[in-house]
């Protein structure tokens, strides 16, 4: 028994304008805001989203190994069968891939293997790294809407993707339960149903993650997603020298001077988060990255 | 490298908008499919004044499939009663006139417009539509449907087919359709069809001679018509706010068009009522109808515009401006006012009334439905998503008929009367969909 599942309940409290609902999942704190006067109707969608969640969380999450996930990575070098829903997440990376020219690869989890982002001046070893670089790579994996395959000794993960999945697919769900405005945020992955009653924002905060200052931006939505990447907790500093946990998955090293923090807005969550990821991997270019793809975006540095 | 990246940003959303919707639109589909049929259930109610009620109650569903087929099915149930106008015109003393079966009469009053007061029937109606796109490689752009439409009243049937071909083209921003349709119709009047431009006879209904008399103004107990429809359309999107569609419909009518409850009065030159004769039309009808709609988004808005001319060899011409405006308010509610204005030229063989003593055409009629006349339509439609995720819809409008004279002059006693009676009707309307 996993100490997750015996966690798995919804808790239903009421704020202004309706009720939230509040589970975890993924590792995260996870929360529904419904703008709903019914009670019971508000549990049932509560159930309904963390119970979707959960659901993404066993058949994704790399840490379970009877997951889909677990089970690929354990079968490395074979060839497993995939169903329909496993397909479409891979193909969705493979574009991902496709789009960043190689930078966003969900085989490159396994440099966690080197790199321990516990603040620490412990920098691995370029042998280290180098032992780990033939074990990464999208182009290593072959794919159909029946079977994957990739090298012994391969990791893949979802994390990249998994958790802004899980908001769409929970907010699609909901959808079809309800009209009442809604806004579901797993973790700070965030989707809303539509603007609130007479069309007035959702108002969302988003906290600096540095340790010395604790400021908030606000971002109002109305429609679509918002995703934020970057953490300035993991890092590595030796001397003057930080190293931020953003991997370039082509050198094995940290990139940049990325920015401690990128927010994105866009119509899904999954491309908010996608966009930001790649924001990231841009290092020091990420503002101007963003910029010129005419992307809506809050950077804290 | 630099340049090149240059180049490639700006597709970035581009591209991942398609990445996203091969990843959550497929799962939408998978989702869907597996819900059971979309319903709608509506309730009407049309009054004119003094005139027609009808009250129908419509139950349509919609069933999407896996690989986008979608089957669509329709029952309809109308039950009018009251009265219509048959044609006569209005004289300073009462009239009389035998029901279209023969069995007995009924009377006008001095100064009134005659209306036939039998009027009074049932229909039901089921339609039902299948489109699918076609799964063939080198047809993947195209979708087909096609349906059929059955329609029951008492006296009154009504079987038609359809098949429509619709190609995407320019990446979907473009669609052209054509289309073919046949219906047969067959009406069976109470009492017969009446012999074209026989004298009614008028009365007592319960003897011998009567319905010897009666039998000569009968030619048959029903008859019929075939209808072929051609449709070509167009469809395209201008840009991510309006969209636009022209059309051009053909139609062509062979066989029974006449109504036979339908008589038009011969007066004197003093104006005064001599004898009915049962109106007669000719047996082939060929109309060209062109069709122009826009729809364009605002901030939040819609508006919808629509204009339609239709002519037929008939010389009837006919004109209609539709506009609707969507205005969503707060959580999903909207209100929709809708203005639609018609107007129509008569019938060659359209007369309000014949002068005793001049020839009788060969084809006549007396109803106003084909004279000349303008219409208006003022309304407003309210509707509302429910917590349960059903919808509900309100619409009442005002309808005006305005019949016109074709240019006829009236002689003696009918200047006195209403030769053009307007109607004004309501409508109300609650739609349910779940």
């Amino acid at each position: 028994m996993n100490q997750n599942t015996s966690q798995r309940t919804v808790i239903c409290t009421t704020r202004d304008g309706g009720y939230s609902l509040t589970f975890e999942a993924m590792a995260s704190p996870c929360e529904v805001l419904l703008d709903h006067t019914d009670k019971e109707r508000a549990i049932a969608i509560g159930d309904a989203v963390a119970t979707e969640a959960w659901r993404i969380e066993d058949k994704y999450s790399r840490y379970k190994s009877d997951s889909v996930c677990g089970q690929l990575n354990a079968n490395a070098g074979q060839q497993c069968a995939i169903d329909q829903e496993t397909f479409q997440l891979l193909q969705f990376a493979q574009q991902c891939y496709d789009i960043s020219e190689g930078l966003f690869d969900i085989t490159s989890g396994i440099l966690r293997k080197a790199w321990h982002f516990d603040g620490s001046e412990n920098i691995p070893t370029q042998t280290s790294i180098d032992s780990l670089m033939p074990l990464i790579g999208w182009q290593r994996v072959t794919f159909n809407s029946e079977q994957y395959k990739m090298l012994a000794g391969m990791e893949i993960d979802f994390g990249g993707i998994g958790k802004e999945y899980a908001v769409d697919k929970a907010l699609m769900l909901a959808r079809e339960l309800t009209d009442a405005p809604m806004l579901i945020n797993f973790g700070g992955d965030i989707a809303v149903s539509g603007p609130r009653a007479e069309n007035t924002p959702w108002i969302i905060g988003i906290e600096h993650p540095s340790f010395d200052e604790a400021h908030v931006v606000y971002v109002k939505i109305t429609h679509g997603a918002i995703a934020t990447s970057g953490d300035a907790k993991r890092f590595l500093q030796v001397g003057n020298k930080r190293y931020g946990h953003v991997l370039n998955v082509k050198t094995g090293w940290p990139v940049e001077n990325p920015p401690s923090s990128i927010t994105i807005a866009a119509p899904k969550c999954v491309q908010a988060g996608i966009l930001a990821t790649l924001a990231l991997l841009q290092g020091e270019n990420a503002e101007s990255y963003l910029a010129m793809a005419d992307i809506q975006h809050w950077i804290i540095k | 490298m630099q340049l090149e990246k240059h180049n490639k940003t700006p597709n970035l959303k581009a591209l991942l908008t398609t990445a996203t919707c091969a990843l959550l639109g497929s799962a939408t589909n998978s989702a869907s499919a597996q819900d059971n049929w979309e319903l709608d259930t509506a309730l009407m109610y049309y009054g004119e004044s003094d005139r027609v009620t009808a009250i129908e109650a419509i139950i349509a569903g919609q069933k999407t499939y896996d690989n986008d087929e979608v089957l669509s099915l329709k029952l309809t149930l109308d039950s009018l009663t009251g009265a219509s106008a048959n044609g006569a015109v209005a004289q300073p003393q009462a009239q009389t006139f035998t029901r279209p079966s023969g069995n007995g009469s009924y009377t006008e009053n001095a100064g009134k417009t005659p209306l036939d007061d039998t009027f009074k029937d049932t229909r039901l109606q089921l339609t039902g539509q299948w489109t699918q796109p076609l799964t063939y490689a080198e047809f993947e752009d195209y979708t087909l449907s096609i349906g059929g439409n059955v329609s029951k009243e008492y006296d009154y049937l009504s079987v038609s087919i359809n098949g429509n071909l619709a190609r995407d083209l320019n990446n979907k921003n473009t669609t052209l359709s054509a289309g073919l349709a046949y219906s047969f119709d067959k009406i069976e009047p109470e009492g017969g069809i009446p012999k074209p431009l026989a004298t009614m006879v008028i009365g007592d209904n319960d003897s011998e001679t009567f319905e010897q008399a009666f039998e000569q103004t009968r030619i048959r107990a029903d008859d019929d018509k075939k209808t072929l429809d051609l449709l070509l359309g167009l469809t395209q999107v201008i840009n991510r706010r309006m969209i636009v569609q022209l059309n051009y419909s053909y139609s062509s009518v062979d066989g029974y068009t006449t109504d036979p409850f339908k008589v038009i009065s011969v007066v004197d030159s003093e104006g005064y009522t001599q004898r009915y004769l049962y109106e007669n039309r000719p047996n082939e009808r060929v109309k060209h109808a062109f069709f122009g709609q826009a729809k364009y988004h605002f901030e939040s808005t819609i508006l919808d515009a629509s204009y339609r001319f239709m002519t037929d060899d008939w010389e009837i011409d006919s004109h209609t401006i539709d506009l609707r405006y969507y205005i969503p308010l707060s959580r999903g509610h909207y209100i929709e006012p809708h203005v639609r204005y018609y107007t129509q030229s008569a019938a060659e063989f359209y007369q309000p009334f014949l002068i005793q003593g001049q020839v009788t055409p060969t084809y006549v009629s007396a109803d106003y439905r084909i004279g000349d006349m303008n219409a208006y339509t003022l309304g407003i439609k309210y509707g509302m998503p429910l917590n349960s995720g059903d919808r509900l819809a309100f619409r009442v409008e005002y309808y005006k008929q305005s019949p016109k004279s074709n240019g006829t002059n009236a002689i003696g006693v009918l200047n006195d009367v209403e030769l053009y009676e307007e109607i004004n009707a309501v409508i109300a309307q609650i739609t349910y969909s779940f």
